[in-house]
Formats: C-alpha cells, structure tokens, sequence
C-alpha cells in the first residue's frame, strides 16, 4: 500500500518513540532488580564495563545512578516527546485543513530529538553521568563526583534536544498562526490571547484592538490547547538550555585546565530558575497536551460535541497561567526558600490544576455521558485509563504538594512513583497508545488487528502500572526515599519485590501491544515506513 | 457554564477549602510550630555537610521529649538533605541542605528513643553511605 508522506512521518515518530519506551521501560526493571537483588546483574555489568569509558571499575552506584539521570530523559524526550511531535504532525495540519508550514522541518526534527536523546542515553549508560535530572547546583559540575567525560556529551545532548524542540514549536506556530488561514493571527496576538490579556483589557472597560478575539473562537479547540502548551514547551526548552549552557561552559573549563568556582553560582536562585522551567513540562504541556488530546479524541469516538467547549477554551489558558507559578512546590523541603513561596506557589497556585484538570474531566465524562450508548473502542478505553491515571496520580500529588504533608513525603517513592510515574505511566502513557490505536487506522486504512491483545495489553498495563506506583507509595509512606540504594538486608524488601511483579505485568501487556501493532502494520509497511524512498513531498489528502 | 457545571465547580471549591484548611491546621501536629507559633528553640544543634559526610556536633544530639530544638545545616559542597528518621525507617522530618544557606527547622520529638540521620538528597554515587544511626537521643 502506498502511505502518503505526512502518514510515514508520523508513523516513524511513533516507531522511534515506542523504541525509546522500549529501552526506558528496560532501564525501569534493571533499576528495579537492582533495587530488589543487588548484585543479581553482576555479571551483565562485568560485560558492558569492558567497553565503558572510565578511569575505574565503576561501582554498581555509578552504574544504577548513571542509568537513573538518562532514564527520564529517554522516557520523556524520547518517547512521549517523539509520540507528540508525530502526532502533532499529523493532526495539526489535518484539523486545520492545511500543510505543514515547514516541511523540511519534520525530518529534521526526527532526526535531531533521536541523536540528542541517544547522545544523552550514551552519556549516563557509558559515560556515567549521574547527576540526575534534577541538575541541583553544582553536583553537574563537581567533576570528582560526576565524570566531565560524561557532562560534555550529556549537555550537548541535552542542547540538541531543546534546540529541536524550540524547532518544532515554531513550525507549529506557524502551521498554526499562518496568514494563508482565514483566521490567522500575528505571533503578538497569539500571545496577549493566550495569556489573557484581551479578557483582561474586556473586564477592565477597555478595548483590546490588536486582538482578532478573544479566545481563538476560529480555532478548534485542539488546536487551542496545542498552542497554549507549546508555550509553556517554549519556555521550557529556553530555560533548560541556560542551564545546559552554564554547565557546558564549567565543563569546557575544566576540560582546558581552567576550573571555575561553582559557588559564583547562588545554588538556591539556580534551582528556582531551574524548577520553573522544567515544571513547564510536568504541570505545563504535559496537562494541556492531555486536554487538549482528550477534547480530540473524546468527541471523535462517541460522535458528540464537546461538552462546556467555550468553558474549556478558557480552562486551558487557566491551565498555561497557573503553570507559570506552581515550581515552588518542588522546593517545599528548602526551609531557605521563603516561606510565602512555598505557600502560595508551592501548595496554594498547585491547587490551580486541581480546579483546571477538574473540569478538564468533567468535560471529557460529561461528553461520554451525554453520548450514551457509546461503543467502547480501544482508544476510548484507552482514553478512560488516561483519566484514571491522571485522577490518582494527581490527588497523589497535591497530597505532597502541601507544606505540612511535604515535610514527610519530600524525596520519598510517595513522589517519583505514586504521583510522578501513575501521571506518566497509567496517565500519559496510556494517552499516547490511545492516539496510537486511533491514528493507526487513519494512517493506514487498516483497523487493529486484535481486540484480545488489545485488552491484554490495557489491563496488564493498568494492573501493572498502579501495582507498582502504589505499593512503592506505601513504602514512601513509611519512609522509603527515591534515590537510594539500601543495603541488605532491605526494610522494604517486600515493597520492592511487589513493585518488581506490577513491572513485569507492565512489560508483559508492552509486547502484547507491540505484537498487535506489528501485525496490524505488516511487513510490507513496516518497510515502507522505514526505508527511505525518494518521493515528492506532498501533504496529506484533507 | 452551564448548571452542571456550577455544581462540580462548587465542589471543586468546596473540596479545596477543605482540604487546605485542615492540613494547614493545627490537626497536622507540627503545623503549630511552623506556622501558628514561633516557639523559642531550647537548644541548638549545628550539622555540616561535606564530601559525603555529615558533621553532627562533638558532643552529640541529646535532647528532652517535648522541647523545642533547631537544627542548623550547613554544606560546604554540593546540596545534601537532613533527614531524622525512626528505627523502623519512618521519617520524622527532613529539609534539603542547599550550600551556600544556613537551612534551619525546629523541630519537637514527642517519643523518647534513638533516631537515625540520612541524607535525604542525592549528592552523587556515594550518596546510600550518608547515614548514622543513633544519631540523636531524645530523653524523658
């Protein structure tokens, strides 16, 4: 059969993306074992420490806090970052009846997020980088603890993939606010609606003459959400390469024998920059992205208009205002932060998402509700265990996100895995297979092959996600910290060994899906999509 | 908005004030000293971090069940945690120790025993070695 260009692309993005879960999803059970049977990969890190590039034998610390900086960057910047760009590629020209504004752009991008989150894999995997990915000033540039042979490359990485980021985000600007489009905006128009500031000057008595209107009434409401994300992705990709920067510059220093004071840094000040910045991802795009997802796929599988669209046009630019001052939530354990921040953008502002996804899923519920009898395809399926995930591992975090409860939970696997991974895992990443079962038939005129695999692969997933996440919750409950490695005999043993059972489920019901998905696509496109073809470029038939 | 709407909305409201309320409440036991009261430390107790160790005061941590005491951290490197913990590893309270700060919190043991300190932050590779038990006595 013959894919369309914009079809392959997208395809490809996806291929690579469930590559990059592939490899993070494998990381997460050696981390695992390791956690739950240290010493059982021995002789697995005897083989790759032959070809690692260290002056040492690296301790199985080195080598499990190595893995656990790249682990997170594969997850996020490979696989979710990857599904989004092919799926934003394909659905944002196509909701807008109109090509992508830079076509050329595309495999760049593909290119460019692939090298940059490899580079940074080989960093930690070989390199041993290990500074995590929370970068706190200075341990990224003490030298003695993180090998400058494995910052240099990290950075560089890291720097391509913003850098390719900020590329996308333009190219959807673009596609977007493009002129040609009979409701087009300017760029300063975009931005004074997307924070507001028309709404404003309307409540104020006053005339906002340099906006078209006021929430982007032309635009289907995707793509609003699209473009309100993307700012926050802008602003994310911005501040994470100052800090990439600074530490290249450190690390080019010491490479040429001239190091710099680390402390000419403030620490605290860095990690406030730094947290706002990396927070436009966690409580930024990643919760408009999901709306804006949501608002898509729910009317297109139950056949009914959204429920409350004009409530949630201004949910979503509630959404990216809150985003901007929630950081100081990661900062609840720094009694050096000044207390006012820590209660009223580390614990009140957060609650803003609570009211935002709130009726962000009130929305989506009504809309399935209202549409009764509905067929429960497997993206909607798909799409109601995204909600789940986001439910639970929200209340999870506004548990934490509290002055007083954070003082018990700081740092705990309450955290990393009871909020962080049931957003990712049973949230996120139960969304991005929802778009993948619903834009694979779209893509290729094929529908999915197994409704059996497809069940397996929703409930080992969802069993397994929240199995783990949770059991490792009740161990941070009972004080168990992330980021650590406890010597035997282990207090949580029985918490890990749980955890390690919902991980393998988790990894069952992946091969489930990729067995499904594989089929569905065949070989032959399979090949198509994979080895290059001179063809004309052209867009997608509308 | 339409009436339904509303309605979830005023629960959204409700649950918010709820919630904020009772954690930031005296119901959370520690919230009264941190920050319903500024209560006067009866002792003071300096803790310095550096190269993966952590400096407790030559003459240890001893103090009474119900007093009020502060902790004062400080690091000469990268950033470290404070963390208090019981014997069976539940956590009591930790801080982050950022360097460059002097990181203080007051704190009130209710339960007389021996506590364990840990680093609570990842400080590199050998951050699992940052721990000594029986680091501070609490006395009837």
């Amino acid at each position: 059969m013959n894919i369309g260009w914009t079809e392959k692309w997208t395809l490809r993005f996806a291929v690579v993306a469930l590559i990059f879960l592939a490899m993070t999803g494998f990381e997460g059970v050696l981390m695992r074992t390791q956690m739950a049977a240290p010493g059982a990969l021995a002789n697995f890190e005897r083989t790759l420490n032959a070809i690692r590039i260290t002056d040492h034998e690296p301790t199985p610390a080195e080598l499990f806090y190595g893995m656990m900086t790249v682990h997170p960057v594969v997850g996020i910047y490979g696989f979710a970052y990857m599904s989004v760009m092919g799926a934003f590629y394909f659905l944002v020209p196509f909701i807008m009846k109109r090509e992508i504004r830079h076509k050329k752009l595309v495999p760049i991008n593909f290119w460019l997020q692939t090298g940059g989150v490899l580079l940074c894999w080989l960093s930690g995997f070989f390199g041993l980088f290990n500074s995590l990915y929370t970068l706190y000033w200075p341990l990224p540039v003490s030298f003695d603890r993180v090998p400058l042979v494995g910052t240099i490359p990290f950075t560089v990485g890291a720097a391509a993939i913003m850098v390719n980021i900020l590329l996308f985000s333009f190219n959807t600007f673009s596609t977007v606010l493009a002129k040609s489009n009979p409701q087009s905006y300017t760029f300063g128009q975009f931005l004074r609606a997307a924070f507001g500031i028309s709404r404003l000057m309307k409540a104020l008595g006053k005339e906002d003459k340099s906006a078209p209107n006021l929430d982007y009434n032309g635009l289907p409401v995707f793509i609003v959400a699209v473009a309100r994300g993307s700012v926050d992705t802008v602003i994310n990709a911005v501040v994470l390469l100052t800090a990439g920067a600074l530490i290249l510059v450190y690390g080019m220093a010491a490479l040429f024998g001239h190091p710099l004071n680390p402390l000419a840094v403030d620490a605290l000040v860095y990690k406030n920059w730094f947290w706002w910045g990396l927070d436009m991802v966690a409580d930024g795009n990643v919760l408009i992205y999901t709306a804006g997802v949501w608002y898509l796929l729910i009317p297109l599988l139950v056949g009914r208009r959204l429920y409350g669209e004009s409530v949630v046009r201004t949910v979503i630019m509630v959404d990216l205002l809150v985003s901007l001052g929630v950081w100081s939530h990661h900062l609840l354990g720094d009694q050096v932060q000044p207390f006012f921040m820590r209660l009223l953008s580390g614990q009140i502002i957060t609650w803003g998402e609570f009211f935002t996804m709130g009726l962000t899923i009130f929305a989506s519920l009504m809309t399935i509700w209202k549409a009764r009898p509905v067929k429960i395809t497997p993206p909607l399926l798909f799409v109601l265990g995204s909600i789940f995930g986001f439910i639970i591992g929200g209340a999870a975090g506004l548990t934490q996100a509290n002055v007083g409860l954070n003082v018990v939970l700081h740092n705990t696997q309450w955290v990393i895995m009871t909020h962080a991974h049931t957003m990712l895992l049973t949230g996120l990443s139960t969304l991005l297979f929802a778009v993948i079962y619903a834009l694979i038939p779209m893509l290729i005129g094929r529908e999915i092959r197994s409704r059996t695999l497809t069940l397996a692969h929703f409930w080992l997933w969802m069993v397994g996600s929240v199995l783990m996440t949770y059991v490792m919750g009740m161990a941070g409950s009972q004080g168990m910290l992330r980021r650590m490695l406890y010597p035997q005999p282990n207090p949580y043993q029985v918490y890990l060994d749980v955890a390690l059972v919902g991980g393998i489920l988790m990894a069952v019901g992946f091969l489930a899906f990729l067995g499904n998905v594989l089929t569905t696509l065949g070989w032959s496109s399979l090949r198509e999509v994979l080895l290059p073809r001179k063809q004309p470029l052209r867009g997608v038939a509308l | 908005m339409e009436r339904e709407e509303r309605f979830w909305l005023g629960v959204l409201v409700v649950v918010f004030l709820l919630v904020n309320a009772i954690t930031l409440s005296p119901v959370v036991p520690w919230q009264k000293w941190t920050l319903w009261a500024r209560p006067t430390p009866q002792a003071q107790f300096h803790v310095e971090f550096e190269n993966y160790r952590i400096h407790l005061p030559s003459q240890g941590i001893r103090v009474k069940a119900g007093e009020f005491v502060e902790f004062v951290a400080t690091s000469r490197d990268v950033t470290y945690g404070f963390g208090v913990f019981r014997k069976d590893g539940k956590m009591v309270f930790q801080m982050q120790v950022v360097p460059g700060y002097e990181n203080r919190i007051v704190w009130r043991f209710d339960e007389p025993g021996t506590y364990d300190v840990r680093s609570t932050e990842y400080s590199g590779p050998r951050h699992p070695e940052m721990f000594i038990p029986d680091a501070v006595q609490v006395v009837p």
